[in-house]
């Protein structure tokens, strides 16, 4: 597991009269190298929960285990600067945290504080402009002179330059256009499919992370309202109006599709274009030109 | 859906509201970021303004109100046409709503904030007081008068940031990417505050937007591309054209992608309502 919690429970100003519990009681498991969701409407913990994956907040209840890293409350915390480097997270608006005058220097600013050598550094930072799909010339290029989309994957570039195992992103799309947006979307897929790092991506566009992630947890006023795989989410994503949340339409096709053919065992079908697939390869009702049926003839009405 | 619209001109029946005749503008002469616009916007149109990040789309409303200045070309609202001696006048027809509504707040609290705006307009101490609640009560949000803007929640907030351009009772309204922040259930509020304010007829609303639904919910889109007009459309036609869409950096929403892909595969159906009329469409 790249992050464990047990019992997890955090709350602000705890000792206080203003006390405010933002968290409570959250059991969470996310294997190592998978793909996982947070959603949840606003001011369901969303954040506060990201913070206790690199020690930025220590739980007021319960254990939290990240990497070899366990932090238990009420208990003095182990170092956490070697956990911080192996844990990237990245906030809501990552251009906010750009401050040098060239891309290169931003990239290399992380990697240089964490102890490597600069020749390392380098080497790291154009790395992470290869892996986010960034023009290697864009280094000498001074950082808020970038498109929006090009500084965005740029600030992630620069967590992704520490090497980070597991990489933990704040509502990594909001304000980009759609193109850019499933472009970052499938940038990351890459990151934890081809090098093996842990995702995990807060989001309130479900829709366009659902064809990827592995696992959801859903937050509801800081408790765990659903936690399992896509599978589970879409055979039941009532789940979610129960959460203030709206079921994505890709999900509500699909759904519409799978109960009319009573499909419970296949693997959901979260993009158009499989949909598309297997509504082709489904018995035709009247008029339908579909040549491709493949005998699913069984098992409804 | 708009297909009835297909084939009329898109300027719509109405008197026109807004025109621009060759309107460039560039901080460099040599590097224009807009250059030689001509276009035409009715009384009552709501009209999305798309285009990929960086193409000129804040650009284009700024000039409107003279935010910015134009450096070539007309730009006639509310039938004056802009100048520095109808600059004040201009600005009073046109409320601006931007992506963040954090940075036009100026009120300790939410009253104080719609009535800034008013005080502004030189009204009677009655006036003010039955816009403030007329407006606040239209949007939802007269249980937050006396709320400090850090009590409240984003789309609150937007609420807030429109009823108070709303109550000066601006005759165009400019959304400037005003749902990016909003999470999705919020944005489906804004939408039904957009179809609202379309139905009064009395608002001529542009919106610069990325979000599928919004597009699809407008009369037209005016799509911008490397300083020019790229396209002049109907919803239901950017979203039927890849090129365009491609183009444009959007995407279409997904009862169309859905369609589209079926398509595909040889089976073709008009673009669903819902998933229900799909089913039914599909297996009756």
């Amino acid at each position: 597991m790249a992050i464990e919690l047990q019992q997890v429970s955090y709350s602000y100003a705890d000792r206080s009269l203003w006390k405010l519990t933002a968290l409570r009681d959250i059991n969470l498991s996310v294997p190592t190298g998978s793909m996982v969701g947070i959603a949840g409407a606003t001011g369901s913990g969303k954040s506060t929960l990201l913070q206790l994956f690199n020690g930025i907040l220590k739980p007021t209840e319960g254990t939290v285990k990240v990497l070899d890293v366990t932090i238990q409350a009420g208990e003095k915390s182990p170092k956490l600067m070697p956990l911080r480097r192996r844990v990237g997270l990245v906030f809501q608006f990552p251009e906010q945290q750009m401050f040098e005058d060239t891309v290169e220097k931003d990239l290399i600013f992380g990697p240089l504080n964490f102890g490597m050598s600069l020749e390392e550094a380098k080497a790291r930072a154009r790395q992470a402009m290869l892996d986010m799909g960034l023009d290697l010339a864009l280094l000498e290029r001074n950082p808020f002179k970038l498109s929006g989309g090009q500084m965005r994957k740029a600030a992630i570039a620069s967590v992704l330059a520490m090497d980070p195992e597991v990489i933990v992103l704040d509502e990594p799309t909001a304000t980009l256009d759609p193109i850019s947006r499933a472009e970052l979307i499938h940038l990351l897929e890459r990151l934890c499919r081809e090098q093996g790092r842990t995702i995990i991506v807060v989001t309130h566009r479900m829709d366009e992370l659902l064809p990827y992630a592995d696992n959801w947890l859903v937050l509801k006023e800081g408790s765990t309202a659903f936690q399992g795989s896509v599978k589970a989410l879409a055979d039941d994503p009532s789940i979610l109006e129960q959460c203030g949340l709206t079921v994505p339409q890709s999900l509500r096709y699909w759904r519409a599709v799978a109960d009319r053919f009573g499909l419970t065992d296949e693997a959901p079908r979260l993009t158009a274009e499989s949909l598309a697939e297997l509504i082709a390869s489904l018995p035709s009702g009247s008029g339908n030109s579909s040549e491709q049926h493949e005998g699913k003839r069984d098992g409804h009405e | 859906m708009n297909e009835s619209y297909e084939g009329q001109g898109l300027e719509g029946e109405g008197q026109a509201i807004i025109s621009l005749d060759g309107v460039s503008f560039g901080y460099d002469p040599e590097h224009p970021i807009l250059q030689n616009i001509t276009l035409s916007i009715s009384q009552g149109q709501w009209v999305s303004l798309v285009g990929p990040n960086g193409c000129g789309k804040s650009t284009l409303v700024k000039l409107l109100n003279a935010l910015l200045p134009k450096s070539a070309g007309e730009i006639v609202v509310s039938g004056m046409q802009l100048s520095e001696e109808t600059i004040g006048s201009i600005r009073q027809c046109i409320g601006m709503v931007f992506q963040n509504p954090d940075n036009q707040f100026i009120g300790a609290t939410v009253e104080e904030d719609i009535l800034f705006g008013l005080e502004g307009l030189c009204l009677s101490y009655a006036e003010m007081a039955e816009r403030l609640q007329a407006y606040t009560t239209r949007l939802g949000i007269n249980h937050l008068l006396s709320k400090h803007p850090g009590e409240l929640s984003g789309g609150q907030k937007q609420r807030v940031a429109i009823a108070s351009i709303l109550a000066m009772e601006p005759g165009i309204v400019i959304f400037d990417e005003a749902s990016s922040m909003l999470d999705e259930g919020s944005r489906n509020d804004l939408l039904g505050i957009l179809q609202d304010m379309r139905a009064e007829g009395k608002y001529t609303i542009l919106m610069i937007t990325h979000d599928a639904d919004e597009i699809l919910a407008s009369d037209r889109v005016l799509a911008l591309h490397g300083g020019g007009l790229a396209a002049d459309v109907t919803p239901a036609e950017l979203f039927r054209d890849e090129e365009l869409l491609q183009k444009c950096h959007l995407c279409e929403p997904y009862p169309w992608r859905l369609t589209r892909e079926l398509q595909n595969q040889g089976i073709h159906v008009d673009v669903p309502a819902s998933e229900k009329e799909l089913i039914d469409t599909l297996w009756p």
